[in-house]
Formats: C-alpha cells, structure tokens, sequence
C-alpha cells in the first residue's frame, strides 16, 4: 500500500484561470481531507489575487475557462478560503513577483495569504511534501 | 433512508466539485455530533466523491439515493 499523503505543496504560477481553479479544487478538497496543504503564488499566477479585479480578469485564459464560467463553478477564492477555515491551507505570496508589480500585500485579497514569503523559504517547508506544480 | 431522522438537508444541486462537499462540511462544523445530515447534488463527481470523504474522515457514511437528475447522499457525523 502506498504512503499515506500528509503534505502537498503547490507552485501555482500559471495565469489561466482553469489552472487557478484546480489549485483552490486541490487545496480545499486535501485540506478537508486531513492533508497539509502550502501554496506557493508565484509569476503571473499572482494577478490572479489582486484585489478588486473583475470576473473578465478572473476568468481569462484557456477555452475552458470560459465553459466554467458559464456553469457557475465554485470562485477559485472561496475555494481557497474554504480550504484555510476548514483544514490545514497555507498560503504564500512569492515577494519577486510582487516586486515586479510594485505590489505590496495590500495589493492582495485580504485573508487569504500567510505571509509574503520567497522560494527558499518555500522550499524548506515543502521538504518532503508531495510537489505540485500548475 | 425514508425512516431515518434527518438534522439537516443542504440543496447543493447545481453546485460542482467541490461545491455540493464543501457546503456539506461547512454544515457539518455547526451540526452537533450524532445529527444525521443529507446533501442533495446534481453533481455526477461529488456523488461519489463525498461518500470517499466521510470514509476517509471517519464519519459514517448512511448511504445514497438517486432520485431524478440528482442523488441524495445522508451522512451521520461522528465526532
């Protein structure tokens, strides 16, 4: 029989939507499932959380996205939000993409990022976790 | 499933995964323990996924009925 998963980290740095939603899908559905989840928010995955932005924004990349929009899926941010109030979801805002912006975390959805943390930071955390990357 | 003592029913239909097990958790956390509670989804995946889930988590799974266009799924909570 295989391991039991206890950890599972996820680089999200993709800017379609679609990969967004799976990473809230992942992150929830572990979470509630008693699996330690760390999201790494990195390269243009991060727009994907500036406050204030517009469904058109939230919903653009792939094709796909736009068959999800239509049938109504659950928002990628309550999908994080649901992860973090009802299990163990971590979230990390990458400070070289922000940087880039000229973001800070105010920029940021408000309670949905732990804390504005770098990639060694990550990555000692994520030892020996499952690595996902979208 | 008729004959037994349902706390609370969600009406997640329409809702997609994880939708229809996330409102049920979030029931859940606020249901005392022992209340038998019933999610209704129209969602093919979460019909079978949230019986895995209330597997997984230890609480006990009832059981599920199809009924036209959507299954109701009844789940005791346990702790």
């Amino acid at each position: 029989m295989a391991q039991e998963t206890k950890k599972i980290s996820i680089i999200l740095s993709s800017d379609h939507h679609e990969k967004v939603q799976l990473a809230g899908m992942i992150s929830s559905v572990a979470a509630v499932t008693g699996i330690e989840v760390l999201v790494f928010v990195s390269m243009g995955a991060i727009k994907k959380f500036k406050k204030g932005i517009s469904d058109d924004e939230k919903f653009s990349g792939g094709d796909f996205s736009k068959v999800l929009r239509e049938k109504k899926v659950p928002p990628y941010l309550d999908l994080f939000r649901q992860g973090k109030e009802f299990g163990g979801v971590r979230m990390f805002a990458c400070p070289m993409a922000m940087e880039v912006l000229g973001w800070t975390k105010d920029d940021l959805e408000d309670n949905l990022f732990d804390e504005v943390a770098g990639m060694t930071k990550f990555l000692i955390e994520a030892d020996g976790s499952q690595l996902l990357h979208l | 499933m008729l004959d037994l003592r349902i706390s609370k029913t969600i009406d997640a239909r329409g809702a997609f995964c994880p939708g229809p097990l996330m409102e049920l958790i979030g029931s859940m956390k606020t249901e005392p323990v022992g209340s038998v509670i019933e999610v209704l989804s129209s969602d093919n995946g979460s019909a079978k996924d949230i019986p895995e889930w209330i597997r997984k988590v230890g609480h006990e799974y009832i059981g599920t009925e199809q009924n036209d266009g959507f299954w109701s799924i009844v789940v005791k909570k346990n702790k």
